[in-house]
């Protein structure tokens, strides 16, 4: 059997296994595993096997998982956050989808300090979740608000994707940063007119509260208080250089905890509980993060991106026709691999193609992290949706792929209004820049 | 048979097409095709630098490009030519290879197939321009190593570990004040846009690169293919060493040729004030290693 | 209150995932402490803790290892849902059995690659780079996390076959 048939194999067994309710980590880890036996022998198989484990363990940027669910669990036992929201509440409740509209913003706002997607989801998803379900919001909108909402941390700057493509590509980071703003901006409106579509159709499922006066609705700011304090202490930091990002996910833990200390609003039982649940959803997303590492290098040895690449320069299409399959094809990757692993394995073949045929290696670069961002969140491998449903608790998968489903439609219509008018992404730099 | 290589820099890297494919080729007509070497760059077989060595040593490659200062405890003698004046960055490649079985004792656990020094580390700074060591007083700037720590320390600077990738954004929020890397980091890491000057002139250290066979897959190979091999890589080193010299050099240059940019060159009278500060470093080290130690620095230095 | 029909063995090992989840809480604990104290320092004294990101690493292995047996007894990860009713009740136990067979296999073989090693840093007294810490401690948690977490597993198959769970 030819490496690329076992490849073609391993996806088969990875939806398989799926199907079959092998969690997520552990079926990307069987198959990555057991494809890499098959292709190099055990030896290499449990190699990878350790030294993943290890090195995802022991990852210095993974180490804001703990420290920001740590944050959120903290915030939601001390009633911090049910304070930020009421606030929340009180000033954009009365719209429908409002409080969904809200986090939207909030993670476009967390996604400016942050180049992470997962960081994103956690961290909003933490605080906002439980908020939006006790005000009744429907589980669909809310989990897909913070699942959508999350993948603006690869966008809006900073972005790993960007330094990572930069790096492959030669292209400036700074420039590339300059242009994910306004396409970020692009989508986050697209995702609050989604929301607000969404409750139109169905008033259930972001049911509008009732109209506040300015002086309640000043009066639930003071509520907001503490939590807002640490965000903008903590992530703030990020934002002046006074933090890395690992530092600022300590430092808005400890604050967070100093808090509910000082204002006696944690019992020994609902702190044991926080830290415990803390421990529990941060195992299980280092699991999905080491079986990720296993499964990507059998996705490299099967040589698959490569016969991709080779076989669509045989095509002989014309730009746009190049394109098209490009993005098609990274929209079926990206359903089953990680968005980073993609890029590594994808740019070398892609980038001469997308050069030889005359775009911009800047806005491909835009195009090419939001068709990434957009495998974050499909079926079946969607890495925020699993974080999403790590700290949502007992929402099914099913029902946050359900509610997914019209923000992938908005990152559809971004990415076609971004490829029609390619200066959403490059006015900024080439003005900034020139 | 075919081998894998694996590579965490992207496959756009200068070293990529000036020695790692070479070096495959070579092997490839050295061993008459017996064995194949296929390159995966950019981490494919697992990201980072820092867990190149486990890969090797674990065979989740056969073959793996590395830095020695990222698993310093397993290259104390080694890492003796990364210490300020022991190595020239033109010859030092040929003057470790010179004296290799000095060295031996670390390779035990792996197959030694390539090693270069590189080009010497130079100071990018966010907004400060480092003429003397007290320009950089209690400045915070990144090290790559242990030893490139005692030595800023030395100047009265504080050094601050974090990942090679981390240095763009780090640089760019003031989280560092600067940071010690090769002239290669212009381009490969971006800091010509987040740095404003670069010093260079005093004696600092430099980083060893190694390519690593996996003992078993070495051990697996004919008496003629294992000869092959190493022709081929000690080879790779020299065209290494090169590419590292041409990037680093290039990289420096193209500082320079930026706008607001400075690369500021010191004087002997300028540097000799680094040199006499820094002057106990690389014996404390050399301590710590004990009479081997003494022995490498010794050879090292042709005494 | 029901009464509990589950086996004595079986809150034990309940107790005991519990009691290493304990250990996780003091790892989390002093990591936010390290990450504070070391941001303080570098501001308040101007003297970052040189190799502070080492000990973070470590102890978040620490973490996640004592974690993981406790998540992984209390169904902590993720699967896709969206067949169960059209897998029925022996369809989703034959994928419950398989993917719990599989894991004690992986993780087995995960428990003696780490074991090798924790040998292999032990003999050559491989360290990290800034404070010079022995590294083969490090492999031993990944050995015993993931080793209780095949336990766990194995708990799990028995209760599944005996039609407990
Ligand atoms: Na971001
Ligand atoms: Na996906």
């Amino acid at each position: 059997m030819s490496p690329a048939t076992i490849g073609l194999l391993g996806i088969a067994g990875l939806f398989l296994l799926l199907a079959l309710r092998t969690p997520v980590a552990f079926a990307m880890l069987f198959v990555g595993f057991f494809g890499l036996w098959g292709l190099e022998g055990l030896r290499t198989a449990g190699a990878v096997l350790v030294t993943e484990s290890y090195s995802s363990v022991t990852a210095e940027s993974l180490v804001v998982i703990p420290m920001f669910i740590l944050l959120g669990n903290i915030s939601s036992a001390a009633g911090f956050s049910r304070g930020l929201y009421d606030a929340a509440y009180a000033w954009v409740g009365r719209f429908r989808g409002g409080l969904a509209s809200a986090s939207v913003l909030g993670c476009a706002a967390f996604s400016a300090v942050s180049g992470s997607s997962v960081a994103t989801a956690v961290t909003l998803g933490k605080v906002a979740l439980p908020e939006m379900r006790r005000l009744g919001y429907a589980d669909s909108l809310a989990t897909g608000a913070i699942a959508a909402g999350g993948t603006l941390g690869f966008l809006i700057p900073p972005s790993t994707g960007f330094v990572l493509y930069a790096i492959l590509t030669e292209q400036s980071i700074g420039r590339l940063f300059m242009a994910g703003i306004l396409p970020g901006l692009l989508l986050v409106v697209l995702f609050i007119a989604v929301v607000w579509f969404v409750a139109w159709r169905d008033p259930a499922a972001g049911p509008a509260g009732e109209a506040l006066s300015l002086r309640q609705k000043i009066a639930h700011l003071g509520q907001a208080g503490p939590l807002l304090a640490v965000i903008v202490l903590s992530i703030g930091g990020i934002y002046v250089g006074a933090f890395t990002p690992v530092e600022a996910s300590g430092i808005g833990a400890a604050l967070v905890i100093l808090l509910a200390l000082i204002k006696r609003q944690l019992s020994m039982d609902s702190f044991r509980k926080a830290l415990l649940d803390t421990l529990k959803t941060t195992a299980m997303l280092y699991m999905i993060v080491i079986g990720a590492n296993v499964l990507n290098p059998f996705f490299a040895v099967t040589h698959i991106p490569t016969i991709l690449g080779e076989g669509l320069q045989s095509l002989g299409l014309g730009p746009y026709g190049s394109l098209i399959v490009i993005i098609l094809a990274y929209v079926v990757m990206g359903m089953f691999m990680d968005g980073l692993a993609m890029l590594v394995v994808s740019i070398p073949i892609v980038f001469p193609i997308i050069l030889q045929h005359g775009f911009d290696p800047i806005w491909f670069g835009v195009v090419a992290v939001i068709v990434i961002e957009m495998g974050m969140i499909t079926p079946p491998v969607g890495l925020n949706v699993f974080v999403v449903r790590g700290v949502a608790g007992d929402v099914p998968l099913s029902t946050i792929f359900r509610g997914v489903f019209p923000f992938l439609l908005a990152m559809i219509v971004a990415l076609l209004l971004i490829i029609a008018f390619p200066d959403i992404a490059l006015v900024l730099p080439n003005s900034m820049f020139d | 048979e075919d081998m894998k290589f694996a590579n965490f820099m992207p496959p756009t890297h200068p070293y990529v097409a000036g020695a790692f494919q070479p070096f495959a080729d070579m092997v490839k007509e050295k061993t008459g095709g017996n064995v194949t070497v296929t390159l995966y760059s950019g981490g494919e077989l697992g990201g980072g630098p820092v867990e190149q060595y486990a890969r090797v040593l674990d065979g989740v490659a056969e073959f793996a490009v590395g830095l020695h200062g990222y698993t310093a405890s397993a290259f104390p003698l080694t890492l003796i030519a990364e210490l300020p004046g022991v190595v020239d960055e033109e010859t030092g490649t040929k003057t470790i290879w010179d004296n290799i079985d000095k060295l031996k004792g670390e390779y035990k656990r792996t197959q030694l197939v390539s090693l270069w020094s590189s080009a010497e580390n130079v100071l990018y700074m966010r907004d400060k321009a480092v003429r003397s060591p007290a320009d950089i007083a209690g400045l915070k700037i990144r090290v790559p190593s242990r030893n490139t720590g005692l030595l800023v320390e030395s100047w009265g600077a504080t050094p601050v570990s974090m990942p090679v990738s981390e240095i763009y954004n780090a640089m760019q929020t003031g989280v560092i004040d600067g940071a010690m890397i090769d002239g290669t980091a212009t381009k490969a890491f971006r800091l010509g846009e987040v740095a404003k000057y670069l010093t260079k002139g005093m004696n600092t250290t430099n980083s060893p690169f190694y390519i690593l066979m996996n003992r078993d897959a070495f051990k697996a190979l004919s008496d003629a293919d294992q000869a092959a091999v190493l022709e081929a890589g000690r080879e790779a080193s020299d065209l290494g060493n090169k590419v590292q010299l041409t990037v680093a050099a290039s990289g420096i240059k193209a500082f320079g040729e930026m706008d607001g940019k400075e690369v500021i060159e010191l004087t002997p009278e300028e540097a000799k004030a680094f040199d006499d500060l820094s002057s106990g470093v690389t014996a404390a080290v050399v301590k710590e290693a004990g009479e081997e130690g003494q022995a490498v620095l010794d050879a090292l230095l042709g005494n | 209150m029901m009464q509990d029909t589950r086996p004595a063995w079986w809150r034990s090992y309940h107790q005991a995932t519990l009691l290493l989840a304990g250990f996780g809480a003091l790892c989390l604990l002093f990591m936010v402490i390290v990450i504070a104290v070391g941001v303080v320092m570098r501001y308040l004294f101007g003297q970052p803790i040189l190799g502070s990101n080492e000990i973070v690493q470590l102890t978040s292995l620490a973490l996640v290892m004592s974690a993981l047996p406790y998540c992984t007894a209390h169904d902590g990860h993720v699967g896709v849902d969206v067949f169960d009713n059209l897998l029925g009740r022996w369809g989703r136990l034959f994928g419950d059995l398989l993917s719990r067979v599989l894991a004690v296999g992986v993780l087995g073989h995960l428990v003696w690659r780490a074991w090798l090693k924790a040998l292999d840093a032990f003999e050559f007294e491989d360290a990290t780079n800034m404070l010079d810490l022995p590294i083969w401690p490090f492999y031993a948690i990944l050995v015993a996390g993931t080793a209780l977490c095949v336990l766990v597993y194995l708990a799990q198959i028995v209760m599944l076959l005996s039609g407990k769970k």
